[in-house]
């Protein structure tokens, strides 16, 4: 279902190239043929439709036939952070309780080898038709858990495709547009380059990861390959244009680019913007559970650099509300998650008419929404999201710590970065906790900065006060 | 300029238990420095070492580690 328009582009164009990575690119056939045989391979396991499946893959070619192959198979994708530390990797695999690992080669010693699949080996193309709808879950894509682990944000085939339909048609995407993908397959942004790209039959170039820290040949790449469209986050976009090396690209091909994730600091919108006079720049917004529901396209007469920019107006047929009392955005639309994934069940997190409380702040004015920072603790760290609870729930668990509490400090670049403040047992030393991190959680939920205290400072309820935690950490030197 | 540019490091981007022992050739990238450290760490050393680090050469070659860095704004200085 989510893959029609895809296979109606295999059976039109299927010497089209779909994709290219470095010096290898995939035409629209052979992707097909390659991610037919890994469903085959899939069946063999006895992988049923709608069953979780985990891609052990880099985001690449060989990722692409991998989840395609998942998704014709009927079942339903767990991309893995392969830069995630493994007692993470394998909570994740346990979670969902996947039916299958698929990777390339050889499995990982920690892996049951009885899961893997290595799409090298697939070859056989006896695929059996599957039957899927638009309830039929398409992928499960882990966050920061607010309970402490990482949680699973299980999404339809139809809330998918409903957010790809609505991107292919704003960004009006044709079949000779060469579309540029740098966002992992386990980032909802990764949606519009699978469905919405490749539904319209355009041309999907991996940006090559190497070219991540160095702005001025990633400009060059951008230029050299004509690319057409971005989706990607602020902080990677403010890198390119910092000194204004852009200025000096001129990158005409460039019709818009998108952005999403955290918010983009307006000083920093400004000099991309000015960099980049004739390319369409698009805010989008909205919580892995609604993808994408409201979007700004920007419009650079209003941008000043003391003021947020606005998020906009309801995107993908989204209905948006905001709560009276708590300022909380409301979104109900085709695109809503089904709901969490948790211990291989599906949770759903509506209530009885269809609403999905955001935890955003917003306000609305002149028709026009503005994001006003989040109700709950969530943070949004190199633009990944970040449960302050899940960190402080691994270090509870240490042995040593008595007491600890995690919070946000300002990046003053963008977004934020986890801060720690612990109460430890006298004989703890503090590099202990350290490695033990480093060991636990992936770099971005590492602190930047660490206290140990006497005792946590709590409001007069008994309560945690973490604007005092967050006082005393930012005024650490 | 290293130990400046250390404390600055170890104190607003990246954390380490005991920046002492991180050694002038140990990975920076891998220790966790990204893209937006690495945007502040140039703003931090163009105001307090007075030069003008190019964009062009803005790569992880130039910014992977303390002596790395300290040769690229040598260099980078000796230009102007």
């Amino acid at each position: 279902m989510l893959l029609q328009p895809f296979l109606q582009q295999c059976r039109r164009r299927p010497e089209a190239v779909a994709l290219v990575e470095n010096d290898r690119y995939l035409s629209y056939g052979d992707l097909l043929a390659r991610a037919q045989s890994v469903a085959t391979g899939l069946q063999g396991l006895g992988v049923q439709p709608g069953r979780p499946v985990a891609v052990h893959l880099d985001r690449g070619i060989d990722a692409v036939i991998a989840l395609f192959g998942v998704l014709l198979a009927g079942a339903c994708y767990v991309p893995l952070d392969l830069k995630n530390p493994k007692p993470r990797l394998a909570s994740i695999i346990d979670d969902a309780r996947v039916h299958a690992i698929v990777g390339l080669g050889a499995a990982p010693a920690w892996l049951a080898a009885n899961l893997w699949l290595d799409i090298a080996a697939c070859a056989e193309d006896s695929l059996k038709p599957v039957e899927t709808s638009a309830d039929t879950l398409a992928a499960i894509l882990y966050t920061s858990g607010s309970t402490g682990q990482a949680r699973g944000v299980a999404l339809s085939h139809g809330a998918i495709a409903s957010f790809a339909r609505w991107a292919a048609d704003l960004l009006a995407l044709q079949n000779n547009d060469r579309i540029a993908a740098s966002a992992p397959f386990f980032f909802d942004l990764s949606t519009f380059d699978l469905y919405a790209v490749l539904g319209a039959g355009a041309s999907l170039h991996f940006i090559p990861a190497s070219l991540n820290l160095a702005p001025a040949r990633l400009s060059a790449w951008l230029q050299h390959h004509a690319i057409n469209g971005w989706y990607t986050v602020p902080s990677l976009l403010a890198f390119l244009a910092y000194k204004g090396n852009l200025a000096q690209t001129p990158l005409e091909s460039l019709r818009f680019l998108i952005f999403a994730g955290e918010v983009f600091p307006a000083p920093a919108l400004i000099n991309l913007a000015t960099c980049l006079p004739r390319t369409a720049l698009y805010n989008f917004f909205g919580p892995t559970e609604t993808n994408v529901c409201c979007y700004w396209p920007v419009e650079r007469e209003r941008l000043s650099a003391d003021d947020n920019i606005p998020i906009g107006l309801p995107a993908a047929n989204y209905e948006l509300h905001t709560h009276d009392e708590t300022g909380e955005l409301w979104a109900r639309g085709p695109g809503l998650a089904s709901g969490y994934w948790n211990q291989g069940r599906l949770q759903p997190f509506l209530n009885e008419a269809g609403w999905y409380p955001t935890g955003d702040r917003v306000t609305l004015a002149n028709g026009e929404y503005r994001f006003h920072g989040r109700l709950g603790r969530m943070l949004k760290c190199s633009g990944y999201r970040v449960e302050p609870a899940e960190i402080e729930a691994v270090v509870n668990a240490m042995t040593g710590v008595i007491d600890c509490a995690v919070v946000g400090i300002d990046d003053p670049a963008a977004g934020q970065r986890p801060a720690l403040a612990l109460v430890l047992e006298s004989q703890t030393p503090l590099a202990e906790i350290r490695s033990a991190l480093i060991r636990q959680l992936p770099s971005y939920m590492q602190p930047v900065r660490c206290i140990v205290l006497e005792q946590l400072p709590r409001l007069p309820n008994g309560k945690l006060d973490y604007r005092q935690v967050r006082a005393l950490l930012e005024t650490q030197p | 300029m290293k130990e400046k540019l250390k404390t600055f490091i170890f104190s607003e981007l990246i954390y380490h238990e005991d920046p002492a022992s991180f050694g002038d050739d140990a990975d920076l990238l891998e220790a966790g420095l990204d893209s937006l450290g690495i945007m502040r760490l140039i703003m931090f050393t163009e105001k307090a070492f007075g030069v003008t680090l190019p964009d062009t050469e803005i790569e992880p070659d130039n910014v992977h580690s303390l002596n790395a860095l300290e040769q690229w704004i040598k260099a980078s200085g000796q230009q102007q």
